[in-house]
């Protein structure tokens, strides 16, 4: 790191806060980051975490698939959702770290007061986990992991979700940046008039 | 590229690089004057455009170098719906990087119509108490400088004979963008309802133009960058030819703090931040001030001295006044087959019917409403199903399925009256970045706005039930409290009393001063300014070269 970019990262952290200076200090070595998460992928491997425990990974994969679940297609889970938060927690969405820690500990004791008998989000049934999420819905922990669940079903896989484009395949986004006409349903109608 | 001292006086600097600051840079460059363009945003990908990112997640988190808009947490303004109340953080924002706005707008290139200079004096449905006034020049003066702009720059579109669009003496350089389905469903429903349907005029050339190539259609577009240079920036079209004239030096992170004066009343200069927030003076014959309607008058203001401590060029009072940021109007809808709205350009045809305005209405307004339905996955996905969709769970996801790709919107770009207590000023207790005065913005729709934008809501629902929406939600529109559509904030006329500078941009009060940007617009048009701020800076140039090769900016 030069000595033009640290005081950059100086000035903006005066200015906006140390979400934005972190950014731009860190902005190569986030780019570097995705490597291995190309090469697990080409190696048919799981992801390494870089900021959950495999506990708190397997809690959050929970409330991701029920965001997205999985049916005939696949959900948050067969995208790999997870790994683009666990990512996205060590990069831009750094100043989220606390949200999700917290709220981690807040879900299990919603968990655990509805369901006296289990001691994880993850090992309850279906719809006792449906139930948890409604009473949290409107938690800042919830919106979090929503958000981040829904980018990282839609982003690029290079940041870990989005797992064989599993996000663009179910809302039939089409990633080549190169269309030509028709474009849809319509347009090709009223050519064909 | 040619270097200036910042020691030798050149002849001109520009400040801001967008929409009139690259025009200006160019045509002054190839006139033979030496030129300094003061860019306050970064280079972005110029000259590497290939480079600009498609990618939604690292667009939302920018690095320093590649960020193409201001950020309200640098840039900071401030936000007030009167001056009875204190003013509340803002998120008013506008393109900030080498090319400015026309990097990342959608390229929508509307011409005001020949009526809109004249309003004032012609439309009998003007309320009174707005500060609505004719312009200095006719349609029929700018006419040739819109033809210019849109040969130079690379517009694409369709000249056609209708009431409702500015009639052409030359056709366009290029063929409209491929019609998308919304367009298609524009067609049906003007079939049914007896409305004219015209393709979007768009700074995106649809054939090679001047050694660039044609859009691919890549759909990821208003806001990004564009890969293949297809997009008519300044930063593509304008900039790279007053580079190579070896005159002129563009110099980025360059924040103007003041226009400096003489004792006699001339501009000498100005002093900007530079990337380490280091003062620098340079010296110059004359300053062209283009960064935006909002950000020029602020600079005026912050401008003072002895000789103008009202703010620079600001005898009248008016520098800061009449600020209009536009209202837009969407309504959403879903139909039963698939639209793939997210190819292509964003801005597609336009229903143009309801642009003048019409007694019958009971009120003022008018506008063109836009078929579009651009949505990238991330924006589908946060935020974009019809308002009864599920936000998760296994309904979020069969709504995802079901309403990706067949959804339309509806944009409708409105009138906004002019109002002289809707301002631009300085805020007296925020301070921006660089620790100077951050904007204030106090701005109120007139009634008769927010009556229109209610006409634009219910004329929407129409129009796509009439194309055969199966579903169609319009929420109420806000009005904007912000954005990069500013304009009016130094606006021309005859009289210095009422008016920041001459039909030649040159300020009333300082003879080497000239604003050339949105803010001369007397009136907002329908909400499509850039167009209209090109050929401006077309005719601003012809007049300001001519006048200095004559020497008249020295005797005046």
């Amino acid at each position: 790191m030069n000595k033009t970019k640290s005081r950059r990262a100086f000035l903006l952290a005066s200015a906006t806060g140390v979400n934005a200076a972190w950014i731009a200090g860190n902005y190569p070595g986030i780019l570097a980051a995705q490597n291995d998460l190309q090469l697990a992928a080409k190696a048919g491997e799981r992801p390494r975490l870089v900021f959950f425990s495999d506990a708190q990974a397997a809690e959050i994969e929970a409330v991701a698939a029920q965001i997205i679940p999985t049916d005939e297609s696949p959900g948050a889970r067969e995208a790999h959702c997870v790994y683009f938060i666990d990512r996205a927690l060590a990069g831009f969405a750094k100043s989220s770290q606390p949200v999700y820690t917290q709220g981690l500990l807040d879900l299990q004791a919603q968990a655990q007061q509805l369901h006296p008998a289990s001691d994880k989000f993850s090992a309850l049934t279906s719809e006792q986990q449906i139930q948890v999420l409604m009473a949290i819905e409107k938690t800042l922990f919830f919106r979090a992991v929503r958000t981040h669940t829904v980018i990282g079903f839609f982003s690029r896989p290079v940041h870990g979700g989005n797992f064989e484009k599993a996000g663009w395949k179910l809302i039939g986004y089409d990633d080549s940046l190169n269309h030509k006409p028709p474009f849809g349903y319509y347009d090709a109608e009223e050519v064909r008039r | 590229m040619r270097r200036f001292s910042t020691s030798t006086e050149v002849d001109y600097i520009v400040i801001g690089s967008g929409a009139a600051g690259g025009i200006m840079a160019r045509q002054l460059s190839m006139a033979g004057f030496s030129v300094v363009v003061l860019e306050q945003g970064s280079w972005g990908k110029y000259g590497r455009e290939h480079e600009y990112n498609k990618d939604e997640w690292l667009q939302r988190n920018l690095s320093d170098e590649d960020r193409l808009m201001s950020d309200p947490s640098l840039q900071r303004n401030t936000w007030r719906p009167n001056d009875k109340v204190k003013a509340v953080p803002g998120s008013h924002s506008y393109g900030c990087v080498v090319g400015g706005g026309t990097v990342t707008y959608g390229g929508s290139s509307w011409r005001h119509l020949p009526y809109e200079f004249r309003e004032a004096s012609y439309d009998p449905t003007i309320p009174s108490g707005t500060s609505m006034a004719d312009w200095p020049i006719t349609y029929e003066e700018l006419e040739p400088y819109y033809t210019q702009a849109e040969w130079e720059m690379g517009i694409s579109g369709l000249r056609v004979n209708s009431p409702f669009v500015a009639p052409m003496t030359k056709d366009y350089p290029v063929p409209p963008a491929p019609l998308k389905s919304s367009g298609a469903l524009f067609h049906t429903a003007a079939k049914k309802l007896g409305l004219t349907v015209v393709p979007g005029p768009l700074a995106i050339i649809t054939q090679p133009y001047k050694g660039r190539a044609a859009c691919v259609n890549c759909g990821i577009c208003s806001g990004y960058g564009c890969q293949v240079r297809a997009r008519s920036s300044t930063a593509v079209t304008m900039l790279p030819a007053a580079e190579k004239t070896g005159r002129c030096e563009i110099r980025v992170k360059s924040y103007v703090r003041e226009i400096s004066v003489d004792n006699g009343g001339r501009v000498t200069g100005v002093v900007y931040f530079d990337a380490q927030k280091r003062e620098v003076r340079q010296k110059a014959k004359a300053v062209v001030l283009s960064a935006n309607a909002s950000e020029s008058a602020r600079l005026l203001l912050l401008s003072k001295s002895a000789r103008f401590p009202d703010g620079l060029a600001n005898s009248s009072g008016m520098v800061g006044r009449n600020v209009m940021f536009g209202n837009t109007v969407n309504v959403g809808a879903l139909f039963e087959h698939p639209l793939n709205e997210y190819k292509g350009v964003i801005s597609g045809a336009g229903i143009v019917d309801y642009v003048p305005s019409d007694t019958k209405r009971g009120f003022y307004g008018g506008g063109r409403m836009t078929a579009r339905g651009y949505l990238t996955p991330f924006e589908l996905g946060l935020d974009g199903l019809s308002p009864d969709a599920p936000r998760w769970g296994a309904g979020f996801k069969k709504a995802l399925r079901e309403e990706a790709n067949h959804r339309m919107t509806i944009t409708s770009f409105i009138t906004q009256l002019p109002m002289d207590s809707n301002r631009i000023d300085l805020d007296p207790d925020v301070k921006d970045a660089w620790g100077l005065p951050a904007m204030r913005i106090t701005s109120t729709a007139h009634p008769d706005d927010v009556k229109n934008m209610e006409f634009f809501r219910q004329k929407s629902i129409e129009v796509l039930q009439a194309a055969g929406a199966t579903k169609v939600w319009a929420p109420p529109a806000g009005e904007a409290r912000g954005g990069a559509h500013n304009r009016g904030t130094c606006r021309m006329g005859n009289d210095p009393k009422t008016s920041v500078v001459d039909k030649f941009h040159k300020a009333h009060d300082v003879p080497n001063l000239f604003v050339v940007d949105g803010s001369n617009l007397v009136t907002g048009g329908r909400n499509h300014p850039t167009m209209t701020i090109q050929a401006l800076a077309f005719r601003a140039a012809e007049h300001i070269i001519r006048d200095a090769k004559n020497g008249t900016h020295r005797n005046a």
